[in-house]
């Protein structure tokens, strides 16, 4: 026996073993392509549609519509006047569009992890067998370096919007399904039992007890979403998704070394803005929870 | 302990001798692998035929067109890029040469790089396209554009120069007018993964696309005629800047695609510099190569064990009877 070089399986038989996964993975593309790209594409009309919206409208509309979100979330001058800036900025630098785009699709993939992910993360605290069958695959999702999966849902879907938003949403739901699923299980238990002597049943007590206790966590688990999403935008638009990823990937390729960093700066405002929204928003639901229960 | 010191300095100089005495003819050589399947194939080539040959110690640096060539600009390493296309660095590539900083070895594919606009066979012959005019009568033949009632136009992956050139091409040709939309495709595996994908789903393609390459290999597509020729001042003053105002249609010339080497390796390394400079291949031999790797799954290393086995009577022109010899007993 070779205690040396490890006994593994003979090159002619690995390559045999990943000609028949690629052959099957390709039969799989030709049969239900279609049929997965038709299933997606509402996807798509919503962020063109949000997107044309934020392009197209004139800019003091969105200016005023973006402060006034951040104001409803945050309650904070400083956090509105440092977004008016700091969107300013970005238009003068010639990125308003881009960053436009990026919003857009941020926005987006935002809405489907939350809508994905909070379900996710209540049914994971309530079964344990479920938690231990989630938990591996969202450290997949996690760690799996993107282009692995990119490329082949570029040759489902094609160039462009729908795999993006795909590569995005398995990148960043891990955050807010944790987050949810912690939170709820958090709830003390000794308050539950309150609820239990209530009279309350099982939907009553999430809906009225474990939600509303969860609920910053879930912010938090939101924020991270938000960020996760705008960290992947660069690698999104290796798959052709314009927004401010592709300047960022043009400067890489030219060593254009300017443009880099006013996107790459951009991109981090943005974040810096959501950022500070959401967790002002987390931080006053908190507050506004200790009040009603301290 | 100092006995098992001297013991274990002892191995060590035993272990390191044989490198030693290959290093008086050749020494350690590094060359940049590009990563992109026609360039690894030919570092791995590079690599074989000089390790067993010439009985350098070759190491390979991952790569790319503009990071390596600064680093041999700047740094003097690594040693020798086999495939570098030149239109991407020209202006810099003529001042480092002028300066004595780059060499160029030898013009590694002897008919060039072909770009161009690509469409599948299959749906050219079905429908009587041969030039890009006629491609572009048809925008229902080309799905995969946002807007769905547009027909997509590939092009080239982003910070590419053949980004800038193809935009410029497709507002000369009016394709906007006549319902195409210019679709991003991001990177080199984004525009392959969209071709993978129409013809996985037999759909039509159209856009930039470039040889020798495994995928020009793997499908067949035909390049399509721009009906003109190559106008260099134009395509100086105009085709490749961006935002160009008024371009005009002009087709691509022959890529100069070469092999270069910093000075101080042309000047020490007389033997091998004899063998890059010989080393050239056509088209057809590298399209035929990235053909047989992608059917295989093949490595780069794969592929040059491959090629030498299978055509010693391309190699053999590049090298002396003996090494030539030396490399057959290898395989």
């Amino acid at each position: 026996m070779d205690f040396v070089d490890f006994p593994s399986m003979s090159r002619g038989q690995l390559r045999d073993m990943r000609i028949a996964i690629d052959g099957a993975f390709r039969d799989f593309t030709r049969a239900y392509g279609d049929t997965l790209e038709s299933l997606f594409h509402p996807i798509q009309v919503l962020l063109v549609f949000i997107e044309n919206l934020l392009i197209d409208s004139p800019w003091i509309l969105v200016l005023a519509a973006l402060a006034g979100l951040v104001w409803s979330l945050s309650r904070s001058w400083k956090i509105v006047a440092g977004t008016v800036i700091a969107l300013m900025l970005i238009g003068y630098f010639g990125m308003w569009e881009d960053t436009m785009r990026t919003i857009a699709m941020v926005a987006v993939c935002t809405l489907i992890a939350v809508v994905i992910g909070i379900p996710m993360g209540i049914l994971m605290a309530r079964s344990d067998r479920a938690n231990a069958g989630v938990t591996p695959i969202l450290d997949m999702m996690q760690t799996m370096p993107s282009f692995v999966y990119l490329i082949p849902v570029v040759m489902i879907f094609g160039l462009g919007k729908v795999p993006g938003v795909i590569a995005v949403v398995i990148y960043a739901v891990p955050p807010i399904i944790r987050l949810t699923n912690l939170g709820i299980r958090q709830v003390p238990a000794d308050v539950l039992e309150a609820a239990e002597a209530f009279g309350s049943n099982g939907r009553q007590k999430l809906r009225d007890v474990q939600l509303p206790l969860a609920l910053p966590t879930i912010m938090a688990g939101v924020n991270q979403t938000i960020m996760m999403s705008l960290a992947m935008v660069v690698v999104a638009s290796m798959i052709g998704v314009r927004g401010l990823g592709q300047p960022v990937l043009q400067a890489i390729n030219n060593q254009y070394f300017t443009l880099g960093v006013m996107n790459g700066l951009a991109i981090v405002a943005i974040a810096i803005i959501f950022d500070r929204a959401t967790q002002a928003y987390g931080k006053r639901l908190q507050k506004h929870l200790e009040a009603q229960h301290g | 302990m100092t006995s098992l010191k001297t013991a274990l300095a002892f191995t060590g100089l035993i272990l390191a001798a044989p490198a030693a005495f290959a290093a008086e003819d050749c020494g350690s050589v590094t060359i940049a692998e590009m990563n992109w399947a026609s360039a690894g194939l030919a570092a791995w080539v590079d690599k074989v035929i000089l390790e067993e040959g010439y009985g350098c110690d070759v190491a390979l640096v991952t790569g790319d067109t503009v990071p390596t060539f600064t680093s041999m600009n700047e740094k003097g390493e690594p040693d020798v890029a086999p495939e570098l296309w030149v239109n991407a660095v020209k202006v810099p590539l003529e001042a480092a040469q002028n300066e004595g900083r780059i060499v160029i070895a030898s013009e590694i594919l002897s008919d060039g790089g072909v770009e161009g606009f690509w469409i599948p066979t299959k749906l050219a012959e079905e429908n009587n396209i041969t030039t890009i005019q006629e491609a572009l009568e048809h925008p229902d033949l080309f799905p995969g554009a946002e807007d769905s009632s547009k027909g997509a136009f590939f092009n080239c992956p982003s910070g590419w120069a053949c980004q800038i050139i193809t935009a410029n091409q497709f507002r000369a040709l009016g394709a906007e007018e006549k319902g195409f939309e210019l679709v991003d495709s991001g990177s080199a595996a984004g525009l392959d993964g969209s071709i993978a994908k129409a013809f996985n789903q037999d759909e039509g393609w159209l856009g930039y696309y470039w040889a020798p390459t495994a995928i020009l290999g793997k499908y067949d597509m035909t390049k399509l005629d721009l009906g003109t020729g190559h106008d260099e001042e134009e395509w100086n003053k105009c085709t490749v800047v961006q935002d160009c105002p008024e371009p005009k249609l002009n087709d691509w010339t022959r890529a100069a695609v070469f092999t270069a080497v910093t000075k101080e390796f042309s000047e020490e390394n007389a033997v091998t510099m004899d063998y890059l400079g010989k080393r050239a291949w056509t088209n057809d031999t590298v399209n035929k190569l990235l053909a047989w790797m992608g059917d295989n799954q093949a490595t780069n290393e794969d592929g040059a064990y491959y090629f030498l086995e299978n055509y010693p009577e391309v190699w053999a022109e590049w090298v002396p009877e003996d090494v030539a010899e030396k490399v057959k007993d290898s395989l």
